[in-house]
């Protein structure tokens, strides 16, 4: 990560950080001008979603029952195969070959787009932001803003190269042209798929919160529609809906509301001439029940606003890519090696990319503890990995750091570099001294003075 | 993140952690920890074994060395009366980060009740000895880095009115005060770049309002903004607030000097 | 064993080591609402104030919506058919309210007129479903969308509102025209819904 930060084009890093520190002060201006008791709406909502969390085994039975009697069928999707699978299944039984999705994150981890196309079907994106990383061949940086790594001379290039215009780099041009290829392929689609930023458990309610009309375009073109939700994304009551619904655009895109909240109990109503006359919802695991059994469940509670992205002074420096995972920022950095299982080595670097700030969890609508998240998934890395795991060695300074007698001979000598930030290698005080000077050694100068001065008060 | 408890024991017999940094580097910011304290009237222990609050392996991952200097700590620190630190980073260690990676341990109540007693300076003089104001005079523009550690406590709050309240101190406004210094203790040689390229923006924004000082609560934060300051050719003049607090009594002829 | 009882039994699994489980806050609703917004305001009042915030139009009058559909040469467009005789009237005959809405030409319809099922004043939201929206497309593919809006089914907060979602099975908030900032944080209106959103509140 550190070695992307330090060779991340000007451009891209400059797009990167003045996009999400505007982000961020708009969302604390709506936030506490609106409730200046913000924070705790933060808390609380945070307790509504540890509380479904670890009542997962009562909610899912319950939230099954109650999407079947709204004459919804639900899948169990363990894997992300599994997951693309049930897609795949849906599809052949209908005998449709053209999806249009909007934008859902569990899509992204289960690669559905990828699979399909690989299945003979044709798997469009409808978000824009998410249309260009499609077209372009390119991957998001940003859960909520996929393209905000990319300038507008870059989506013009983009389009030119595949057929969608000659270039033209204004943004309301991109729009229109979207716009106008895009509502052709709604149209000719035979289902479409979302993902739902919640299900109620009492109503069997999906909620869908977006700006673009791409989801509503879906629901209202198609004749089948299918929802990819994660099985964390349960709300016990519809009267909760207010507080998260406050919370959560706010928290996203500084707004008070998206542009459209969809509400979607089922297929249409008989009298209405669009819409699916089929619904599916597939609960996906694809590694959320593992995280479940783990001490850092809460991470579960995420609603995906990407605030923690927008503050975090790393992802700032470094931009979403940087962390190779579909979940970048605060909530990738514990999520990302959690889900991926063996492959936790490979992203072993992510936890450890943080200086424990703390700013994420403040702004976190669901109240997240991340940075305690942060500090076990380096304990459970050491513990895993041992002298693999890249931790620094800390054992002869624990030892040293229990033996004042020792102690204090190190700190009267000086010589034994062995003290916090540096550790017993000439190798971190070297890389530390690549940046930085070292202030004068002083080690046992206060002792001295504390048990020599004239009129000594303390004990000693 | 760290919230300390409501119902911490308060008076004026305590005991003193000075901290790893103070103790190898900064050793006139602990010396000006025990000459405010004891102008407020405190009577300090100064427990002679102490070493470290462990907070570097705590962070680092390596949680039984960590436990380990812990242990130590609290077995140095016996007793019921105050600890006061001058580092919010080694209070938050005490009050939340020891609790944290003692949970499924069998001694983990005997580190609750340290983390109990436990109180960063600035948060003691203000909420535990009832200072409001502090005397004296210290003439100076004075740029103040809220640690992230201070988070969920009343330690930034806490300085910030110590230091108003100084006549002739002027503390200037910076833009993204929020922002963390890059520092994280591993973290700054880990990531190097990303390390100094927080460090670099918080030097640049506390540069635009031209203070006199760079102050914190924190020493490590201060070594950090200072040496890179310093490796770059353009050295700025680092405090830490005890100091000033100090420096505001003698020069206000209140402390024999 | 099928995939249903595999994930539930993994998740019964990861639970039973919990000594205990977070318990369901039950919260004040009072919390939920901005009173800095609604407190001393009349719904219909707020509602105009709000909705014009997020760039969606209120009008109260046919005639005020004819003029402004003429101004810029949009005369063709959708209207919900129990409607459409009276509302053909009203508008007059240089206009074409079409009952119909054929998916093969959706860009000929400048406007789509339907039915509002309410509307929030704390947000300035539009809410539609499936039971009075005549035609999910006829409300959503146009470039101009009238809703008419009852005044007397506009709530004042939001908190109201998601205690009536009641049983249709489609209900959309509608907060404005369609937008996207995903192009350098620049503000587009009219993506792939309207780009102009007025409430024509009767």
């Amino acid at each position: 990560m550190d070695g992307f930060a330090a060779t991340l084009k000007k451009e891209t890093h400059d797009a990167v950080y003045n996009s999400t520190k505007a982000t961020h002060e708009k969302r604390t201006k709506v936030l506490f001008d609106h409730f200046p008791d913000a924070n705790r709406l933060r808390e609380i909502a945070g307790e509504i979603k540890q509380h479904v969390i670890e009542n997962l085994d009562t909610y899912l039975p319950k939230v099954e029952e109650k999407l079947r009697a709204n004459g919804v069928q639900v899948h169990w999707a363990p894997t992300a195969l599994d997951a693309n699978q049930a897609v795949l299944d849906i599809m052949r039984k209908r005998n449709a070959t053209k999806i249009v999705k909007a934008k859902t994150m569990v899509s992204e981890e289960t690669e559905l787009a990828h699979f399909l196309e690989k299945n003979g079907v044709e798997c469009l994106e409808t978000d824009l932001g998410e249309f260009i990383v499609q077209v372009d061949h390119d991957h998001p940086s940003h859960i909520v803003r996929p393209i905000i790594h990319k300038s507008r001379r870059e989506v013009a290039v983009c389009f030119e190269k595949n057929g969608l215009g000659a270039y033209n780099d204004d943004p309301n041009v991109i729009t229109q042209r979207a716009r106008v290829f895009l509502r052709q392929k709604y149209l000719q689609a035979d289902v479409g798929l979302t993902g739902a930023n919640f299900v109620v458990a009492e109503s069997g309610r999906l909620v869908l919160v977006t700006n673009e009309g791409n989801s509503r375009f879906c629901l209202a073109a198609t004749r089948c529609h299918i929802a990819m939700v994660g099985i964390e994304k349960i709300l016990p009551r519809d009267r909760d809906l207010a507080l998260l619904l406050n919370l959560l655009a706010r928290s996203a895109t500084a707004q008070q509301l998206t542009v459209y909240t969809e509400f979607i109990k089922g297929p249409r109503k008989p009298t209405q001439p669009d819409g699916p006359d089929e619904m599916h919802v597939i609960f996906v695991d694809n590694g959320r029940i593992d995280v479940l059994a783990t001490e850092c469940r809460d991470i579960l509670r995420c609603i995906r606003c990407g605030a923690c992205l927008n503050v975090c002074p790393v992802y700032r420096q470094a931009s979403g890519h940087a962390y190779r995972s579909v979940y970048p920022g605060p909530v990738g950095a514990v999520l990302s090696p959690l889900l991926a299982k063996e492959k936790f080595p490979e992203l072993a670097d992510l936890p450890k990319a943080s200086s424990l700030c703390g700013a994420c969890q403040e702004v976190c609508p669901v109240n997240i503890p991340i940075p305690d998240l942060l500090l076990r998934l380096r304990d459970k890395n050491k513990r895993a990995h041992g002298p693999n795991s890249g931790t620094p060695p800390l054992g002869a300074w624990s030892i040293l750091a229990s033996q004042p007698t020792a102690w204090k001979a190190a700190m009267a000598m000086g010589g034994l570099v062995n003290h916090v930030p540096r550790v017993l290698m000439p190798g971190p005080l070297r890389k530390w001294s690549d940046h930085r000077t070292l202030p004068p050694w002083r080690g046992g100068q206060f002792r001295k003075w504390l048990k020599n001065r004239p009129t000594a008060k303390g004990k000693s | 993140m760290s919230s300390p408890s409501a119902n911490r024991p308060t008076g004026k017999r305590v005991q003193m952690l000075a901290t790893c940094l103070c103790d190898a580097f900064f050793d006139d910011a602990a010396r000006a920890t025990v000459e405010v304290l004891e102008y407020l009237g405190c009577a300090i222990d100064f427990p002679e074994g102490q070493t470290c609050c462990g907070q570097p392996a705590f962070n680092a991952g390596d949680w039984p060395a960590s436990r380990r200097v812990v242990r130590h700590t609290v077995k140095v620190f016996a007793g019921d009366v105050p600890v006061i630190v001058p580092s919010a980073s080694c209070a938050a260690m005490l009050v939340h980060g020891a609790p944290l990676e003692f949970e499924k341990e069998a001694d983990y109540g005997e580190i609750e009740k340290l983390g109990h007693r436990t109180w960063e300076l600035a948060d003691y003089i203000v909420n535990g000895l009832g200072v409001k104001t502090w005397p004296g005079k210290f003439p100076a523009k004075i740029a103040f880095h809220t640690s992230c550690h201070s988070r969920g406590t009343k330690s930034g709050e806490s300085t910030l009115a110590l230091l108003r309240s100084i006549a002739g101190v002027e503390v200037q406004i910076f833009g993204e005060g929020e922002q963390c210094c890059g520092f994280g203790g591993t973290f700054s040689v880990a990531f190097p770049n990303i390390s100094t390229g927080m460090g670099n923006l918080k030097l640049e924004h506390m540069r635009a309002a031209n203070p006199d000082i760079l102050v914190s609560g924190d020493s490590s934060c201060m070594m950090h903004l200072a040496g890179m300051a310093e490796k770059e050719g353009h050295p700025i003049r680092t405090l830490h607030f005890a100091q000033i607090l100090r420096d505001a009594l003698k020069n206000g002829g209140l402390l024999p000097t | 064993m099928n995939a249903r009882e595999d994930m539930l039994g993994r998740v019964n699994k990861a639970l039973a080591m919990l000594p205990e489980r977070a318990a369901l806050p039950n919260w004040d609703g009072e919390l939920a609402v901005a009173h800095k917004l609604v407190d001393h305001h009349a719904p219909l009042e707020l509602f105009c104030e709000r909705i014009k915030l997020v760039n969606g139009t209120p009008m109260t009058s046919v005639t005020e919506v004819a003029a402004y559909l003429k101004k810029n040469g949009w005369m063709k467009g959708y209207c919900d058919p129990a409607l459409q005789k009276q509302l053909q009237e009203q508008f007059g005959p240089e206009f074409t309210l079409s009952p119909e809405f054929d998916r093969t030409r959706v860009d000929d319809y400048a406007f789509g007129i339907t039915r509002a099922a309410g509307g929030i004043a704390e947000t300035g939201t539009i809410i539609l479903n499936d039971t009075l929206t005549s035609r999910r497309l006829g409300a959503l593919a146009p470039w101009v969308h009238i809703a008419i809006l009852p005044r007397e089914l506009i709530h004042l907060t939001l908190a109201d509102a998601v205690l009536v979602l009641g049983d249709d099975p489609n209900v959309i908030w509608a907060t404005g025209p369609s937008k996207t900032a995903d192009i350098e944080g620049i503000l587009i209106e009219g993506v792939h819904g309207p780009g102009v959103q007025i409430a024509l509140i009767l």
